[in-house]
């Protein structure tokens, strides 16, 4: 059991304790959410990205809830009562990210702005809402991000 | 002007989900009248657009068919219901937001147990859901999850299990003893949602064994 | 104010066997009187992001003896720092830390118990149930030269499996270890246990 983001290869993780801690949290998270009108993780970031594509992309998003989405969410998982889902969500990803290597070689160059055009899609949309309301959608929609996870996920 | 609380006329609003089937449900409230009627809408998450469903508008049954609406699988969906009584009062809920690949049970599978003298085939049979490919192709749900697989069990006089598993659909277990009963259960389990179906069960009695009449 | 005035507890490490893993440190005494502990941990994700936070146990916050179940804290395969206080009514004592962050890659893997029977001509297993991490790989072979080894995954341990059925007047041997996804280990192998359909259970 293990991810395959293209030639990224990540063990040690088994998807459906990430999913059991998401839907511990996902009722209440996305409760908060009340802009159904926008989705960030939408169609134009996540569907038809290459394998070559997935490892960067997934870097970039996985970096990005890391520093930005989780650390600012941090307060509400308190407040919530579900920071030991929280934790055990945020431990993995940093799993994940410890053991992609995203190569960055020169060929690898177009790819590598495909992935991340397909990024900046995610962060301006993120960047167009309220600070709270964008943390608060994006931790909503972690579930996306394990759907298209799963795409990778090898049993 | 205080807003009239109308929360009462309506509640628990929620997607029931089996093999890719949604259904939308609701109670009525406490203080609700039985002429009350509902309106159901829907959306897709990300869409500014509520649509109407036909067919469920201004209804005094509980619950509306919205497989056809929330039938692409990689979109998020919400409904909402607006209950009105006779008074002319409203109450409008909507629903978490639902995926039906997160939230579709499996039901069990369709298994046809075929006994014979000294063992028991068992045949499960396709599962086909409401979704459609593009060219009208009815999936499965085997097409859907594609680490879906079956386990089974025959319970050997309550005492062990043989044990078969996979994702074929033939299974047959040998080294029984003829004009025996045996109890089969078949699961189908999707590892990767952590989803399992409850068992089919079917009872079946070996034949006798004609070898030495 | 009081905060000091009760000693930290010492000695703190973790033991962890088959993805079991328990804190124990030395107990506090002061006679006569009932010292309360709370144990708070915090994986990679918290040191790196936010040194600052730590997370009350599951089961330990607070605890009486001097030992704390952490098994349902440990999520994730990084290192968990972890720390302990005592308490006694108003009295806290200072945090004590443990020296090295536990990893639940460090668990001890014992080869699993296994319990061989037959019913006529089969052969049934029994394996130890360790929880929803485990998987189980048993070999199983006829004893003769040249035999072919056959390996079968069984799921969950606790209930009296079918493995195969056997010939007549050939021993046949089974072994078994336990695989767990989360941290990519095996176990060792159990000893070897043989069986003949007519003989009993043959020692090695």
């Amino acid at each position: 059991q293990e991810f395959q983001f293209g030639p990224c290869q990540v063990e040690g993780v088994v998807l459906q304790e990430l999913w059991e801690a998401f839907q511990a949290m996902k009722d209440i998270a996305q409760a908060q959410d009340n802009i159904t009108s926008v989705q960030l993780l939408r169609k134009e970031v996540l569907q038809n990205v290459s394998e070559a594509e997935s490892c960067y992309l997934i870097h970039a998003l996985l970096e990005f809830y890391l520093n930005t989405v989780f650390k600012n969410y941090h307060d509400k998982a308190v407040e919530f009562r579900i920071l030991k889902s929280f934790s055990t969500l945020a431990n993995n990803f940093i799993v994940i990210m410890s053991k992609l290597q995203p190569s960055q070689e020169k060929e690898m160059f177009s790819i590598r702005e495909s992935a991340r055009r397909r990024f900046l899609l995610f962060r301006r949309a993120f960047k167009q809402l309220d600070r709270e309301a964008a943390v608060t959608k994006a931790f909503g929609e972690v579930d996306i991000l394990l759907t298209w996870m799963e795409n990778f996920y090898q049993l | 002007h205080i807003a009239e609380d109308t929360s009462d006329l309506l509640q628990h609003v929620k997607f029931q989900s089996s093999n890719f089937e949604n259904i939308l449900t609701w109670d009525s409230g406490p203080e609700s009248a039985p002429d009350t009627v509902y309106s159901v809408q829907y959306k897709t998450y990300g869409e500014t657009e509520w649509q109407a469903k036909e067919g469920c508008q201004r209804i005094t049954r509980k619950s509306c068919n919205l497989t056809m609406e929330t039938g692409n699988l990689t979109d998020l969906y919400y409904a909402r219901v607006t209950a009105i009584d006779a008074g002319g009062r409203s109450a409008t809920k909507m629903t978490d937001r639902f995926s039906s690949l997160q939230h579709t049970i499996i039901k069990p599978p369709d298994v046809t147990c075929i006994p014979k003298a000294r063992s028991i085939q068992m045949i499960v049979h396709p599962t086909y859901t409401p979704i459609h490919t593009g060219n009208g192709h009815r999936l499965t749900l085997e097409d859907i999850f594609q680490d879906l697989f079956y386990h089974l069990k025959l319970h050997i006089n309550h005492t062990y299990q043989m044990h078969l598993g996979g994702k074929q659909r033939e299974f047959e277990f040998f080294g029984l003893t003829p004009d025996t009963e045996f109890l089969g259960t078949i699961v189908s389990s999707v590892p990767t949602w952590s989803k399992e179906s409850a068992p089919y069960v079917c009872r079946a009695k070996t034949l006798p064994d004609q070898t030495w009449t | 104010d009081g905060v000091a005035a009760l000693p930290a507890p010492q000695n703190l490490s973790v033991q962890s066997t088959n993805m079991k893993h328990v804190l124990t440190w030395s107990p506090v005494v002061v006679p006569e009187e009932i010292i309360h502990y709370s144990v708070e941990y915090q994986g990679e994700y918290e040191s790196l992001y936010m040194s600052h936070i730590w997370i009350p146990s599951s089961w330990c916050s607070p605890t009486q003896g001097p030992e704390c179940d952490i098994t349902d804290d440990i999520t994730a395969t990084v290192p968990y720092s972890l720390r302990v206080r005592a308490t006694l009514d108003s009295l806290t004592s200072a945090w004590s830390t443990l020296k090295h962050p536990f990893n639940r890659n460090s668990t001890v893997l014992t080869p699993p118990g296994m319990e061989i029977t037959k019913d006529g001509f089969h052969l049934i297993i029994k394996l130890e149930d360790l929880g929803p991490q485990f998987e189980f790989f048993v070999a199983y072979w006829k004893r003769e030269p040249g035999a072919k080894e056959h390996v079968k995954m069984v799921r969950r341990g606790g209930i009296p499996v079918h493995l195969e059925t056997m010939e007549p007047g050939a021993a046949h041997c089974v072994k078994v270890r336990t695989f767990v996804k989360a941290i990519r280990r095996h176990s060792a192998f159990s000893q070897t246990e043989c069986v003949k359909v007519q003989g009993e259970t043959l020692p090695l």
